[in-house]
């Protein structure tokens, strides 16, 4: 595994961490007071500045570290979250998200911004922390802390330090430090640099050893990287008798200060590292009070082992001594920290039980820090694997699905109706494929919850922007969908969301003005949806001024100025590729523009998009997506000779039309009366350009569909000749986009056939205006 | 590899090179003496690899359990210097005498 390959890993995980930042920030904004999700922020941001540290990402170390401080007074007790508090975090999550991007696909983030939150960072800290530390001479003015955590004998006492009388513990010997920011400024990171220390765990395998590899050695060349203390772990070795002198039993526990980083340290271990469990954790500990430093960063683990050792008072007092004693700090704390290694251990084998495919180490650097329960939890059930991984075998399910799917077809073409016993081996087969399908699917499905948590920040930034006050409200956050999806979604959904912050949501003022709360409210839900996601987006703004929109229109050439159309299909006008609002509403870009992108990408994905809006009370758009993109039920109809496929999600019922039912509307347009109402009987043939010639309906057969807009149209086709589940394979990507036309498939036969995009086919039939879009070339 | 056979306690001089080659022997000699009060000599040694260390730290944790005396003694500069690098305190191998 190369170092780009460790990067890459380090990214990702940066993605999880910077997602566990934002939804326990989100979480404490919405007053959650639970210490761990505090403890969890924390963690997230020290595991991105270890990890960051390790490949040298000055830029974002400096600003975590920062943040991290600021953090740990929060957790600390000795900063109050208030919601002005949290905005700050909030915002400093954000940039470390950018910082993290540009660290990864390169670019820059303004300095300014950074610079102006890393003042607001510290003035937090400072304002709260530092002047109670300034004071500490004087100890009866260090405020008295709220207990953390009695179960654990866990209290946080900010201390100053520069105390020298060493009396500054708490009855349970143990209290974190909150400490100054004094020394940082905008080449700390190379102070940093110079007292970075690192845990190292080294269990070497007997294997080392027969290869003429020996601990010693490498000990003695790690202790020309820096200041050393070593301890070796004993506890696993069996008596005299029962030994295997070749085993390898020892373990060693490594604190190293030195200033050549991470790699320099896995050089000395680079001809040994298959042969030995390597676990390198970098505490970035910088500034001249690194010993203490450390004691503060190493509070996390130490807390847990306080908690596995309760009643174990000499632990407790060892790692009090420690605080005080900068010499001994290392030395000292080892007899509290002796569960870590283990739980920390157990955290790695969890992950490499998990993830064979990578090397543990390359793990540890971000992780290794979350903290073992979470870890813990979190690695026990999850693995890795590369997204084409996962689409090769997709595609492979696919081609047995096809491949079944021929199999079966010219069993019935060979035997007629084929023996009984074949038919349910084929019966089973089907089954089988379907079931290994639905599994394969599964893999890939993901809840939109990431990309819910994306859409907070865009939310945040836009109101900033605006002036406007926002409250984000999501739901059905875990509501799964297929990874390439979620992949493609995030593009549409952050314009409509830019867009309904923007344009949808009012000034507070004028909201003020109408009656309305001043806060706006954005809604973002995701729910399934017969076989489909469905997305909405709600604001409670003003709604679409349906009167501009239209005289938009009309100047635009897009209706006539005779067109009567309803409400819904003015809004409607807003996704059209040629409605510009340019001029609308407000000085910036109205709403609308863009509207036909979002819509195209949406359909693109084989979705559908609407819009309602209600003038004053706000709009919702509501996204509706299938849940894959690989394979759908369809209905095999027969049109004008072609074989076309109709998504079984949207029809409703089919039936055979008869006379008495069939009714014209207008000059060509025909109806067809279904129970109590009427609906438009969609020739599905004319619509594609197959024939120019109207088909009977008599001899032909009406598919009930539902359209987005509620409503229900019937899709004349010739002939049904049956239902299959097909394999979904894209047109875009293998001949171009086909109006009308939503992918293709491979039949049973070998015979390609066309899926038709229903709501594209309905509308086109609904819409004189927008016919001439529809152009389907004629597809053999 | 010489052992010493004095009446009591017993007597191990290590060698003078204690790396892989050495650890096979040290392990027989030391499962030979199991059991007996046992004095072992390190002024000799010049290298001492973590298998060494290991067979020691082993053979310090037996004798403790079977309440037998386990002491060595005259160590060597190079001996301590291992030891100290390797985390292990001297107090861990009952390293009583230091040669000086």
């Amino acid at each position: 595994m190369d170092m780009n390959e460790i990067k890459e890993i380090f990214f990702q995980e940066c993605e999880e961490q910077l997602a566990e930042l934002e939804t326990g920030l989100l979480a404490l904004n919405d007053g959650d007071d639970d210490p761990e999700t505090v403890n969890a922020v924390f963690r997230a941001v020290h595991s991105i500045k270890g990890g960051a540290g390790a490949f040298a990402l000055d830029d974002l170390v400096g600003f975590a570290h920062v943040f991290e401080t600021t953090l740990d007074c929060v957790r600390s007790n000795v900063l109050e979250p208030t919601k002005d508090v949290i905005k700050v975090l909030l915002k400093s999550s954000d940039v470390l998200a950018d910082l993290t991007n540009a660290a990864r696909d390169g670019g820059v983030v303004e300095a300014e911004r950074c610079e102006a939150l890393v003042v607001e960072l510290k003035a937090l800290a400072n304002g709260e922390a530092v002047s109670t530390a300034d004071e500490a001479d004087d100890a009866e003015a260090t405020p008295e802390p709220q207990p953390a955590d009695d179960e654990t004998g866990f209290t946080p006492i900010p201390v100053t330090l520069d105390d020298e009388d060493g009396d500054n513990t708490n009855d349970e010997g143990f209290m974190p430090v909150a400490f100054s920011f004094d020394e940082f400024d905008s080449d700390e990171t190379d102070e940093a640099a110079e007292g970075d220390v690192f845990r190292i765990s080294f269990h070497p395998k007997p294997d080392l050893y027969n290869k003429g590899n020996e601990t010693l050695l490498l000990l003695r060349e790690l202790e020309t990287l820096g200041d050393m203390s070593v301890r070796c772990v004993f506890d696993q070795l069996p008596n005299i008798d029962q030994i295997d002198p070749e085993g390898s039993y020892l373990s060693w526990v490594i604190n190293l200060t030195t200033t050549q980083g991470e790699e320099a340290i896995r050089s000395v271990f680079e001809f040994a590292e298959w042969d030995c469990d390597l676990e390198i954790v970098a505490d970035q500990v910088d500034e001249v009070e690194g010993d203490q430093l450390d004691d503060v960063e190493g509070d996390d683990p130490l807390n847990d082992a306080v908690v596995d050792a309760q009643a174990d008072e000499p632990a407790m007092t060892a790692s009090s001594d420690a605080v005080v004693d900068d010499t001994s700090v290392v030395e000292e704390m080892k007899p509290a920290n002796d569960p870590e290694p283990s739980a920390d251990n157990k955290v790695i084998d969890l992950k490499k039980a998990a993830a064979e495919v990578e090397r543990a180490e390359t793990k540890e650097k971000a992780t290794a820090r979350s903290g073992p329960k979470s870890a813990a939890s979190s690695a026990q059930s999850t693995i890795r694997v590369e997204l084409d991984r996962v689409d090769k075998l997709i595609n492979l399910v696919g081609e047995l699905v096809i491949n079944q799917a021929m199999l079966a077809q010219s069993v019935v073409e060979s035997t007629g109706e084929g023996s009984s016993a074949v038919t349910m081996g084929l019966e089973e087969l089907q089954q089988l494929t379907r079931e290994i399908q639905d599994s394969v699917m599964a893999i890939r499905a993901q809840p939109v919850k990431p990309i819910f948590q994306r859409m907070s920040r865009t939310v945040r930034e836009i109101a900033d922007m605006t002036g406007k006050n926002v409250r984000l409200v999501t739901e059905g956050e875990n509501t799964e969908v297929d990874k390439t999806v979620i992949d493609k979604l995030a593009e549409p959904l952050t314009h409509m969301i830019r867009n309904a912050v923007d344009h949808g949501l009012e000034l507070p003022e004028i909201r003020e003005a109408a009656n309305k709360p001043a806060e706006g409210t954005l809604r973002l839900a995701a729910k399934h949806r017969s076989g489909r996601i469905v997305i909405e987006i709600a604001d409670d703004g003003a709604g679409i001024n349906r009167e501009v929109v239209l005289k938009k229109a009309i100047d635009n050439g897009l209706i006539s100025s005779e067109a009567n159309l309803t409400d819904e299909e003015i809004d409607n006008l807003i996704f059209h590729p040629g409605f510009s609002t340019a001029e609308q509403l407000s000085d910036i870009s109205g709403r609308g523009v863009g509207m036909d992108v979002v819509k195209r990408s949406i359909q693109a994905l084989g979705g559908r998009i609407t819009i309602s809006s209600t003038p004053g009370k706000g709009s919702v758009f509501t996204l509706s997506l299938p849940l894959t993109l690989a394979v759908l039920d369809g209905m095999v109809v027969t049109v004008a000779g072609q074989t076309l496929v109709v998504p079984l999600s949207s029809i409703i019922e089919t039936l055979k039309p008869e006379q008495e039912h069939l009714h014209g509307f207008g000059a060509s347009g025909r109806l067809i009366s279904i129970r109590d109402g009427f609906n438009p009987l969609v020739d599905v043939g004319q619509i594609l350009n197959f024939t120019t010639t109207p088909s009977d309906p008599l001899t032909g057969v009406a598919l009930l569909v539902d359209s987005e807009d509620g409503g229900q149209s019937a899709l004349l086709v010739d002939a049904i000749q049956g239902q299959r589940q097909v394999v979904i394979k894209s047109l875009e990507a293998n001949y171009s986009n086909v109006p009308g036309i939503a992918a293709a498939t491979i039949l049973g036969d070998g015979q390609v056939a066309l899926i038709v995009d229903v709501e594209a086919v309905v509308s086109a039939s609904r819409v004189g205006a927008l016919k001439s879009e529809m152009s389907l070339a004629a597809v053999g | 590899m010489n052992a010493s056979k004095p009446p009591e306690p017993r007597h191990l001089q290590l060698a003078e090179n204690l790396d892989l080659t050495a650890v096979a022997p040290l392990h027989e000699n030391l499962t030979s003496m199991r059991g007996e009060d046992l004095v072992i000599d390190a002024s000799a040694v010049e290298r001492l690899g973590g298998q060494c260390v290991q067979i020691l730290l082993s053979a310090h944790q037996s004798w403790a359990e079977d309440d037998a005396s386990f002491q060595i003694e005259n160590a060597s500069e190079n001996f301590l210097a291992a030891i100290a690098l390797l985390g292990v305190e001297p107090g861990d191998l009952h390293v009583t005498e230091v040669l000086q």
